[in-house]
């Protein structure tokens, strides 16, 4: 009898234990395990409210101290830090200012993240119009990096700001929209932190729908006619994303593609409305486990995920549901490897020219570890001055297993900087959160209004009063 | 108890443990930072054990190593699920002194049950032998869970380990008194 209410009342204890780790795992603000750049900074100043902050810039004119502007500091390139500065972090700068259901516009704070957003807009039946495709980062992060995701409908991030908040340098809150401060919005936009603080932004909603999910699998050589006919062309594809073998026997060879299409009966859209919390991480981290260790474990991971995304074709699921996708199961603990991502961007019609050049580097260096090749779209968008997306774009982000030693960077390096060559010579251009790999010509190349980027910083900032390592490693 | 069940017993304790206290640094690393607060949550661990055997010492002739192991074994499984829920580099400091309270029975007790059962002649094989399987137990322990934590969170490590503690438990209320045999 003892025995048995030893052995019940341990399990209601594991039961409570699993639940609250649970709870408490889908709001914590767990982060990047990016060890490349350990960073020795002053100070970390918390973001509480707008006459501090605006103190805090003051008193740093005063003193000359460097600031630097931290969101969920997802990015890889030290792009939120700057050596012996204050940091200021903007996570607890995070209320919902407002949601007008009318309108469908919501104010925020920018330390608040896209899931703050989904579920304060969620009750009235509105969505995001873009976001990246996890919910995790920051509205000032996602501003700051000019970020895209699986949508095909709505332009770029910067379509969807209505306008914004920014503390600049001086000290002073400015107004800033497509009509307002035009010049200062699209350098914020894709600014990487460096014009001053954004405070809160007004974003542009549009209506949750029930949407069906689609899949195919295909050969690569075929995947730009099929995304032009099949998606592109077809008014009810939403969201759309693909990925390219990474396993050995059919690495950048063999495809499949997800798109999420508007429903014809949205009727069951209430059952599917409510917002999905992380499924079970340990099974996908077991899979990516397999495929960090060698090639047969690669196979195994493209087989899992072919199969998975197989099971889920005619699946109904949210919009909002579609724009939270899991991330948990990519953390990573070593103390002596780190991962890192990359993101290339090629004109629609350079891809099937393209993905042979890329696949001869990856073959000519058989050590690197590529985990994943996920392929998006993103339409032609050149509001930000940073702007990657010169023309109809696929994006592919590169998730790549690397060592911390300087050996293993240096080898990394030469590598990456490899794969961009080659994305430039296809008129393409790469994404700037990441780690610096890429050479100054490289940015230069990639981004023609390079230039123009940096004296607008001088112009906005002629203190330079906002800084950081990424700042300092490509500045002219 | 007889010993070859004791030493079954020590080896399923050890394997859980052993599953923990290595990578339980990397759950340190995401609560704390600096190495004080590693030396710190350490040295909570052996102050509180120090401060407890003299208690333990007096409880084992007592109440019966049974008991007392059954105390550890159930003690830990229930600790362990504590572990993933820390925040806080308080809370670990907590959770360390409950684990040296923890500790100390468990190490009195395995003493205690060694002396009652060794006799002097043979101490020295029978003890030598003990270590040997004990070990080889807590090495494979080892080995495994590092290969673990590169599939599993950090999380499911305590979790899993908690389960052994909980078997491991179980597996002790089958026996009966350890005096029984002697
Ligand atoms: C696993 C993973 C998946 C990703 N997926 C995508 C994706 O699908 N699409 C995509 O576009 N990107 C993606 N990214 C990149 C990501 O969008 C950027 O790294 C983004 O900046 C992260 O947001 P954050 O809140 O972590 O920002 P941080 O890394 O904290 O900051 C990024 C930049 O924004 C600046 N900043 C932050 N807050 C403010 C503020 N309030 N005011 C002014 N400047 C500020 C910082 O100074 C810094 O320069 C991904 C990154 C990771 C790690």
């Amino acid at each position: 009898m003892k025995k048995i209410g030893l052995v019940l009342l341990y399990c209601f204890i594991l039961c409570l234990s699993a639940y609250f780790y649970s709870a408490h795992l889908h709001d914590s603000t767990a982060e990047a395990h990016q060890r490349l750049l350990p960073v020795k900074i002053r100070t970390v100043k918390p973001g509480t409210d707008e006459k501090e902050l605006q103190q805090l810039v003051q008193n740093a004119n005063r003193s000359g101290d460097i600031l630097s502007i931290a969101g969920m500091q997802h990015s890889q390139g030290g792009q939120t830090v700057y050596p012996d500065g204050i940091m200021v972090d903007m996570k607890p700068y995070n209320q919902i200012l407002e949601v007008d259901e009318d309108a469908k516009t919501v104010t925020v704070q920018s330390g608040a993240t896209w899931a703050d957003i989904q579920e304060a807009v969620n009750p009235y039946g509105l969505s995001l119009k873009v976001s990246q495709s996890q919910n995790i980062f920051t509205i000032g992060g996602s501003l700051s990096v000019n970020a895209h995701g699986l949508d095909i409908r709505h332009g770029g991030l910067s379509d969807t700001v209505l306008s914004m908040r920014v503390l600049t340098a001086d000290g002073e809150i400015r107004n800033l929209s497509p009509t307002e401060n035009k010049e200062l919005f699209y350098a914020v936009i894709g600014g990487y932190g460096l014009f001053g603080i954004i405070l809160d932004a007004t974003f542009q909603l549009t209506e949750d729908e029930l949407y069906v999910t689609e899949t195919q699998s295909m050969d690569f050589r075929d995947y730009p006619a099929y995304f032009k006919e099949q998606v592109k062309a077809k008014p009810e594809a939403k969201m759309h994303l693909a990925r390219l073998s990474i396993a050995p026997e059919s690495l950048l060879e063999e495809m499949y593609a997800i798109t999420y299409e508007t429903a014809p009966d949205q009727s069951k859209l209430p059952e599917h409305k409510q917002l999905k919390t992380e499924n079970l991480v340990a099974v996908p981290k077991f899979f990516l486990g397999l495929s960090r260790i060698n090639d047969a474990g690669k196979e195994t991971f493209w087989k899992t995920q072919k199969t998975y995304t197989e099971g889920i074709d005619g699946k109904l699921v949210s919009r909002n549901n579609v724009m939270r996708s899991d991330s948990e199961f990519m953390e990573y603990d070593n103390s002596r490897k780190t991962e890192v991502l990359q993101e290339y961007f090629v004109p629609v019609d350079e891809f099937e020219s393209y993905i042979p050049e890329l696949k001869a580097v990856l073959e000519a260096h058989p050590d690197f570890n590529l985990l994943n090749v996920t392929v998006r779209y993103v339409g032609q968008n050149d509001n930000a001055v940073l702007s990657y997306a010169k023309e109809d774009m696929f994006s592919l982000v590169l998730l790549i297993n690397q060592g911390t030693d300087p050996e293993s960077v240096a080898d990394t390096r030469e590598i990456v900087q490899e794969m961009i060559d080659v994305t430039l010579a296809h008129r393409g251009s790469y994404y700037l959160p990441y780690f610096g790999y890429p050479t100054k010509a490289q940015m230069q190349k990639a981004y023609p209004r390079t230039n123009e980027f940096f004296q607008l910083k001088d112009r906005y900032d002629p203190d330079h009063r906002f800084k950081n390592l990424f700042y300092e490693e490509y500045r002219p | 108890m007889n010993y070859k069940r004791f030493i079954y017993y020590q080896g399923t304790i050890g394997m859980a443990s052993s599953m923990i206290f290595p990578f339980y640094i990397l759950l340190i690393k995401n609560v704390g930072n600096s190495y004080a607060q590693f030396g710190w949550s350490y040295g909570l661990f052996a102050l509180t054990a120090a401060l407890c055997y003299p208690l333990i010492g007096k409880y084992a002739d007592r109440v019966g190593d049974k008991t007392l192991l059954g105390v550890y074994s159930w003690g830990m499984a229930v600790l362990l699920l504590c572990f993933p829920l820390a925040t806080e580099v308080y809370h670990v400091y907590i959770l360390q002194v409950l684990m040296g309270v923890l500790g100390a029975v468990q190490k009195n007790s395995e003493k205690t049950v060694l002396a009652r059962f060794v006799t002097k002649e043979l101490a020295g094989t029978q003890i030598g032998r003990y270590h040997v399987w004990t070990s080889i137990a807590a090495a494979i322990a080892v080995i495994a869970t590092g290969y673990l934590v590169d599939f599993l969170t950090i999380a499911t490590i305590f979790y899993i380990a908690s389960l052994v503690y909980a078997w491991s438990g179980m597996q002790l209320m089958k026996l009966k008194e350890v005096e029984a045999e002697i």
